[in-house]
This record gives structure tokens, sequence and C-alpha cells, in this order.
């Protein structure tokens, strides 16, 4: 299967060479860039890939909606009795304790007095919306990107929401090497939606060969392998650059070019007698303070102008238009005068060879240049070839620039280190590990480095066979005891329901309950970068807002109330 | 020669586990589940020769000065789980490969006390279990009940009930039955054979057992139709069933509620289809006693997932302790923290439903066997918590 790469993609580089074979005397213009990650711009998007009606407009403002509970959770801070979270519109405006927060008059209030309020959960690795084939896939390259091809089951693993999860990192785990980019959507009831700016959220690598026996010779390869895939990007970099540089050269040259061509145009209409009545322009050379006039070929026709007799009065050309007729000759001895090459010159004319009497500088007697500098034709530039792209390269440079995070999946310790020397050879800004089972052997360098892990299978006997020796709700501890900033993942749509189950997996095994909350809400927010959105219920942050009847990590807490930007997207009934 | 230095060098271990047992305890903690629906807060647990000897608030004065106190603080103590139907993975050992009818083969003498499976199930909480017969053998045998100890096991009884399989895995191509009718043909061929005395042989006393109602059976059954099936034989020859596996019961729970048949439900599958998950809360509205079973891993997750899917939080723990016990009856000695039970518990940070409870400890016969003991306390603040964790 081949899927098809976002235009977004070829942008940088691609879109300058459009525009200066379209404006080939301006100067090259740098990419469209996509906006940044941090804010969206937030138009209404398709709710699962389908199209939408642009929201009509509202006809109010809608008043304050207040959620009370017995307890609120904030992640950011203490939790606090009694609480209450006030939303306006798509945010949150204040959390706090009832009574100690100013609440509109005309504000909603939904009550929950023994509930428990916490930010709207986020899942930092999930198969949601990807299909089967997918995620069989093994020959796609890392400029793929999930976001293209997400699309709803129409079965339990849409239900995202529901299970109180209102941000969610979409992945596969393909078994090639190389994955699909990964792609930051908001659950919505019974499907989804891109969140706008964030579809490309990490690139996907596979450093492992999985469970199976393997040599560590084996391993090895495969971990050069992975790191191979950033040879060359150095030189693919540069020929970039120098071709946005020979770019700008061949605009300047082609300038230099058009412009002698314009001058000899004029000198020979200057000595031709004014046959045409309005061919002024050769006749009169603009000022020398005028603004420079486009090339010829640039030049706007008037539509039913010219000296085709009848019609409106021909306008002089120091308005910027000439007509027809005009035009063609200009033209015609723009053409004229490229054909000759080299171009004929006035014996009359010729400029003395430079000799011994030529100033130094190279100004000729009474501040004039040589001869020969003056009248040879400049040589025609050549247009600079673009270098090949490659959409893999141009992501993986992306990674190398910091604008996208690389996320690879390891297993083993040997495969965690591998990682961790590949990001130290290469200069990988922003690594997240992903199922790192044996990181607890190498959890001290991580927490030097700052490395993010995403843990996954937390629950009891999650792992195949041959993973006995590893335990993930356990290695959350040693994580946080070491500094690892870690989120915990259900991997899998199916589990969702199972995402604060994992969580207090972790803290039956050594966990701080706090940290386990924070490791299902503001850390995974964290490491997807849109941590100043969701993630905790602070003032100015979405209104993703979860409501359980008991506290999260009780085996029969259940969902109530999930809020996703102040509206209601799952409801008990 | 090489047996008796072997015996002589057990000796000082056995010594050892007798003095420790010969000890009297005095456990405390904050809840005492003493059975599923008998909780105790801030109780105590007197413990000698490995049994319950008191339970409560009111323990005499003297039995609290002789005895070594053990305060566990805050936490939870709860009955120590009974796994009611396991091979520990020894099905090769577990399973006659070339006959598949073997009533009178008991599990006991494949039993290896020193089994790293059978050690490994303190930690998860178990306490005791039933080490059954293959289901790849449409009568596999005779079930044990052993218990781990801390280097090793035990058999506890060596005579449970007779394990019979209607599975596909009791279906070998390579030999009869090859098919769920041949099974039932078969079954029905030996009790009618044992009803009327025209066969002998171990085989057909154990047949006859059933049939007087001495000898338990036991039936995995998963689909609909092998549930049927086994339900036909109950009704048929008069015996009481309980069904192991039980993947389709929901299909049949009329049947089932009509013939008062039990189950053992196989390992719940989080990521599995609903159906399964919220089977355990809908035996349990029917009435039907059920209990959990399967991967030992699984065991606690299993209970908790049926939780999280309409299991009340009682019969969940009551299938984790004292259903199994009954259905192995074996619920004079395990399933509960009643007077005279063996002295089998776990301590948990909370409640063993919830998996932010952490495993502190499990003891087996009045003697620790896994996790630790609490954490030696100021005596300023002897009654704060030590090892139990708030909960939000």
């Amino acid at each position: 299967m081949r899927i098809s790469l976002r235009p977004s993609l070829l942008a940088a580089g691609s879109y300058a060479a459009f525009g200066l074979l379209a404006l080939p005397a301006q100067e090259p213009k740098p990419a469209p860039t996509p906006p940044p990650t941090a804010e969206p711009p937030a138009p209404p998007l398709a709710e699962g890939g389908d199209a939408q009606d642009p929201e009509p407009p509202k006809p109010g403002k809608p008043p304050m909606l207040v959620v009370e509970a017995g307890t609120v959770h904030p992640v950011a801070g203490p939790a606090i009795t009694n609480g209450v979270v006030v939303i306006d519109g798509e945010r949150i405006v204040a959390v706090g304790k009832k009574g100690e927060v100013e609440v509109a008059a005309d504000a909603i209030v939904r009550s929950f007095p023994t509930g428990h309020v916490y930010p709207g959960l986020v899942d930092a690795a999930t198969d949601a919306f990807t299909d089967a084939a997918l995620r069989t896939e093994a020959g796609v390259d890392a400029g793929t990107a999930l976001a293209d091809v997400l699309q709803r089951r129409h079965d339990r693993d849409d239900e995202l929401v529901a299970a109180g999860i209102t941000t969610a990192y979409v992945t596969v785990r393909s078994p090639g090497v190389v994955r699909p980019q990964g792609a930051i959507v908001r659950p919505t009831a019974g499907g989804f939606e891109p969140w706008s700016g964030h579809e490309h959220g990490a690139v996907q690598l596979r450093m492992t060969n999985g469970p199976g026996p393997t040599h560590a010779l084996q391993r090895q390869q495969m971990q050069q392998q992975v790191d191979a895939l950033f040879d060359g990007l150095e030189d693919y970099a540069k020929a970039l650059t120098d071709h946005e540089e020979a770019l700008k050269k061949y605009a300047k040259e082609f300038e230099d070019y058009l412009a002698w061509h314009k001058k000899k145009k004029d000198e020979k209409a200057g000595d031709k007698p004014a046959d045409k009545k309005d061919d002024t322009k050769a006749a009169t050379p603009p000022a020398a303070d005028a603004p420079p006039s486009p090339p010829e070929g640039r030049r706007r026709v008037r539509p039913g102008g010219g000296g085709g007799g009848g019609g409106e009065p021909p306008k002089a050309p120091g308005a910027g238009e000439v007509d027809d007729e005009a035009f063609a000759a200009a033209l015609g001895l723009v053409l004229e005068a490229i054909a000759q090459d080299p171009p004929k010159q006035d014996p009359g004319k010729q400029d003395p060879k430079p000799g011994p009497q030529t100033p130094p500088g190279g100004g000729a007697p009474g501040g004039e240049k040589p001869a020969e500098n003056k009248d040879e034709a400049p040589k025609r530039p050549t247009w600079p070839k673009a270098p090949p792209r490659d959409p893999q390269k141009d992501t993986l440079q992306r990674v190398l620039d910091g604008a996208l995070p690389l996320r690879v999946e390891v297993h083993r310790a040997d495969e965690v280190r591998a990682a961790l020397q590949m990001q130290r050879r290469r200069k990988i800004p922003v690594l997240v590990l992903e199922q790192a089972y044996g990181a607890g052997e190498c959890a001290d360098q991580l927490g030097e480095r700052g490395t993010s892990t995403v843990l996954t299978d937390l629950l009891p006997a999650d792992l195949p066979e041959s993973y006995d020796g590893f335990d993930p709700a356990a290695l959350a501890a040693k994580l946080q005891a070491a500094g690892v900033p870690f989120a915990i993942a259900t991997g899998s749509a199916r589990r969702a329901p199972l995402l604060p189950m994992m969580a207090a997996a972790a803290v039956g095994r050594g966990l701080d309950r706090d940290a386990a909350l924070r490791a299902i809400t503001l850390t995974p927010a964290e490491i997807l970068g849109v941590a100043t959105d969701v993630g905790s219920l602070q003032k100015g942050k979405l209104a993703d807002v979860l409501v359980c009847d008991r506290p999260l990590f009780a085996s029969d807490s259940h969902v109530l109330l999930v809020l996703q930007k102040g509206r209601t997207a799952f409801e008990t009934k | 020669m090489h047996l008796r230095s072997s015996l002589a060098l057990l000796v000082p271990f056995v010594v050892a586990v007798e003095r420790s047992a010969a000890q009297e305890l005095l456990l405390k903690a904050r809840r005492i589940v003493v059975a599923a629906d008998a909780v105790l807060t801030d109780g105590a647990l007197l413990v000698q020769q490995g049994k319950v000897v008191w339970v409560g608030t009111d323990i005499p004065a003297d039995a609290r000065s002789r005895a070594k106190a053990i305060d566990y603080g805050e936490a939870t103590i709860v009955p120590g789980f009974v796994l009611a139907e396991t091979t520990l993975d020894q099905d090769a050992d577990l399973a006659e490969g070339a006959l598949a009818f073997t009533p009178d083969l008991r599990a006991a003498e494949a039993f290896d006390p020193w089994d790293e499976r059978l050690l490994a199930l303190p930690a998860l909480g178990i306490t005791s279990c039933a080490f059954s017969p293959s289901p790849r053998n449409v009568a596999g045998g005779i079930a044990a009940f052993v218990k781990p100890g801390k280097d090793r096991g035990a058999i506890a009884a060596a005579e449970l009930h007779l394990s019979l399989s209607l599975t596909g895995a009791a279906r070998n191509p390579e030999r009869q039955p090859t098919s769920l009718m041949g099974a039932m043909d078969l079954l029905r061929t030996t009790f009618t054979a044992a009803r009327t005395g025209t066969r002998t042989g171990p085989d057909a006393a154990v047949m006859h057992q059933v049939l007087q109602g001495s000898r338990p059976v036991f039936v995995h059954a998963d689909t609909w139709a092998e549930i049927n099936a086994a339900l036909d034989l109950s009704r048929d020859f008069g015996f009481a069933v309980v069904l192991v596996g039980a993947r389709e019961a929901g299909k049949a729970l009329p049947r089932i509620v009509q013939q008062k048949a039990s189950v053992v439900l196989d390992t719940l599958v989080p990521e599995g289809r609903l159906e399964p998950l919220r089977l355990p809360a809908r035996l349990a509205e029917a009435g039907v006693p059920f209990c959990f079973a399967g991967q030992p891993e699984k065991l606690r997750l299993s209970a908790a997932l049926a939780v999280r899917n309409g299991l009340d939080r009682r019969t969940a723990l009551q299938a984790l302790t004292r259903m199994p016990a009954l259905l192995l009856d074996q619920q004079q000695v395990v399933g509960s923290l009643r007077q005279g039970s063996a002295a089998d518990f776990v301590v948990f940070t909370g409640d063993p439903l919830d998996l932010d409870a952490a495993h502190v400890a499990t003891w087996v016969d009045g003697v620790r066997i896994a996790g630790t003991d609490p954490a030696p306390k100021p005596a300023a603040s002897a009654a704060s918590a030590t090892v139990a964790g708030d909960r939000r």
C-alpha cells in the first residue's frame, strides 16, 4: 500500500522554485511554513474526516458553565475538596474552592457532590482510527502521515471519549523500521477531529526485533540500520541550500541579462526614426529617478487597447501599460537582440581596448566603464537544476531541526542505549522512547538526558513469555525515582477504558499516586507538545473535563461526564 | 544413602517451619476481611499452629501478651485467594496422550513441590489451588488440592473432583474421540456401564462415585454446545456439575440456573469482547455460583475487570476466596479467616480489587512466604499507618 503524501511535506523549497519560475526577476520568497504548533488556528474541522459545514454564527455569547464536585483534581496542584471549574466558551477561566471563585449569576451549574473531576485524559499512544492494513504495513516511509488516512471504525474502538480520553496520539505498531508519522487527534463522540497544526505529531522508528529470540548481533544490525537512516542528511540539506543560493544567483543574473537587452533595444530604437506614433517609450527613456519598471515579459497588456484604431486613446507608457502593438514591437526587439549572439556592435562606437591608460578600478577615462564591459552581452544564465526531493529525508531533517520529535520503539536495555547513542551522535533534539521495558537498567542515563518515555502494557501478564523479566508496572516507579518524564498509554484503542487501571497498576507497584495521575494527563500533553492547551485544569487551558463517580483509580469508577472544549462529548444516561 | 542424606538436610528446615508455625501471632490491620460479608475494622487475628484461633476486637489479654504482634497499620488483610483450576503449566504430565479416558489417574502423582510456578503463586495472593488434570483428555483424572510454601509446596488433599473435558482440546484427531459427539458417546457409555455394573475396574469405580454423589465433577466446556452437552450429562446421570471455562455461559444461562450448575471462569481478557467481561455480573445477577480462575498472574485483574464491568465488590471478593473453596469442598479450611481456618491470608495496602492497592505480604498456614513484615514504627506514632496508601 502506498500512502499519498501531504502537499505540505513538499512545500519547503518547491513552492519557492515555482515562484521563481513565474517571477524570474523577483527575489525568491521563503516557502510557506505550517502554522506554529503551539496554538492552532482552530477552524471548525470535519469530524472523523468527513466534510462539515462551517459553524453557523452564534446568536450571543453562551453563559458560563460551572462544574461543581466533591473533589477536583487539577493535576497542576493539590486536590480541592468541594471544588469548582468555571468554563467560559472553550476555555477554563477559574479553578478553585466553591465559594472562593467568582461565578456569574447566569452561569449553568453542573453539580456532582460526590464526584471527582479530572482533566480530560491524554493517551500518548493508541492505534485508534487506523485500519488493520495500516497496522501491518511495512512499506511506508517517514514522509507518510497517518493523519491522511485516519478513519472511524464504527465500533467500540471509536469510543475513546467515553473513557475520558480527550486527546490522543495515534500511531501504529507496524513491523517496518520506519513507520508513518503519528497524529494528534481529539476524540469525539463516536469519532475524532484532527487537531489542526498537530497532524504531524512525530516521526516513528522501530529499533527492535520484538520478543522473538534474537542474537545480540542481529539487534546491533537493526540498530545500525535505524541509525543509517540519518546518513547523508547533511549532504542532502547542503544540496537544498546550494540550490536556494543558486536560484537567488540565477534571479540576479537573469535580471542583469534582461536589463542589458532592454538597454540595447532602447539604443536601437533611438537610432531608428520614430515610425510609430505611440512607440514613445523607445524615444523617451524613463527618468533616472523613476522606479524600475518590470521586465518586458511581465508587462500587463491592457485588454482592448493598442493601435487597432478606435477605442480608447493610448495611454502614456509611463502609466505602466503599453498597447499590443508597442509590446509586440518591443518584444520583437528583445527577441532579435537575444538572437544575436554575440550581438553585433557598431564599429563606430567600439570601445577602446583596455590599456595602460585605463585608470585603476576598471573605470574608463572620464568616469566611464571600459567599453568591453559596457557592451559585451552577458551570458544567458542557466536555470539551476533542483536536487531530487526525498520526503523521508525532508521529514528526518525536520527531526534534526527540532520541528518534530522522534519516537523510537525499543524494548531491551541494549536497544534503549542504542537509541540514546543515536540521539547523541545525530544530535536529535527531542527523543521519545516507546515500550522501553528495559529502561529500568539505564534509568539514570535517561534522567540525565531528560529523554521521555511512553509506557504501555502495564496490566499484569500483558507481555509475551520471553519478556518475563520485564515489569512495566514496576518500571514506572523506577523512572519516577530517576527523574525520567514518562507517560502511561494504552497502545491500543480497545484498551482505552483501561487507561486509569494501567496507572493504578503502576501505583500498586510503587508509583506515587500523583505521578500516576500526571502520567495520563499532563506528562503526555508535555510529550506531545500540547501542554499549553490540555493536560491539567488551569485557567486558560481548553475546557477538557472528566467527571467520575468515584476516584479514577478505583476499579468501579465510572465516567459520568466528559466535556471537550466546554461542550458535552459524553454523558452517562 | 543419597536419599538419607537428603532427608537429613531437610530436617532442620522442617523444624524451623514448624517452630515458626507454632509461634502465636497477633496480626493487626485497619481492615480484616474475615469473609467477603464480614469485615473487621481495627481488629486482630490470633494465629496458632498455622490456624486462626481468634478473630475480632476482644482477644483475651493473656493471648495478646503471649503472641508476637505484627501490625500492618492501615493495610487490609483478606483471605488468601483460592485458584479453583490450574495445571501449573504441567499439561504434558497431566494428560495421557494415547488414551482419552483416564478417570482414575491422580494429578497428585504428577505434583512437584518445588515447581517454580507453584512457588510464585503467593506473590500473586494465591495461597491454595486445585492441581487438575489437563483438559486434553475427555476424562482426565482426579484433581489434588495443593498449597505453596516458602521453599516447597505440599499436597493438602490428594483427591478432589473428577475432571472431564468436552472442549476442542480433548478432541484429538490422532485418537478417539475426534468429535464432540464421540466424546459424549464415550461418557454416556461409561456412565451407563458404571450405573448398570457391567464395567469394573478403577475407572468404573470413579464413575460410580460420581453417580453416587461422593465425587464432584468439573467439566471443561467453553461453547454453548459443549455447555449444553455437559448439562445433558448432569441431567441424565443425576450429578451436580461445575462448568470450567464456560466462555459462552451467557447463552446457556437459563439452563445453568435451572440445573443449579456452578461456573469456574477462565481469565478475563482486558481487550477482549465485552460479553465475557460482563459475564460475571450476569452470573451474579442470575444467582449462579461462580469463581475466577485461569492464568494465576491475571486472577486479581480478572476480578478487577469484572468489577469495572458491573460486578459488585463483595461478590468479586467472594469469587476469589470463599466460592472456589466451596466448589472444591475445602470451605472448612480455606476461603475465609473464621476460627479454625488455615491462617492463609494476604495483606494489601488497600482493597485488592483496586489495582492501586499494593501487595504487601502473603501468609500460608501462619507463615509469611512472600512480601515483607511491616516496618517498625516509632512508639509515638504506633497508631499511624506504615504500609498503607491513602485513597483519593
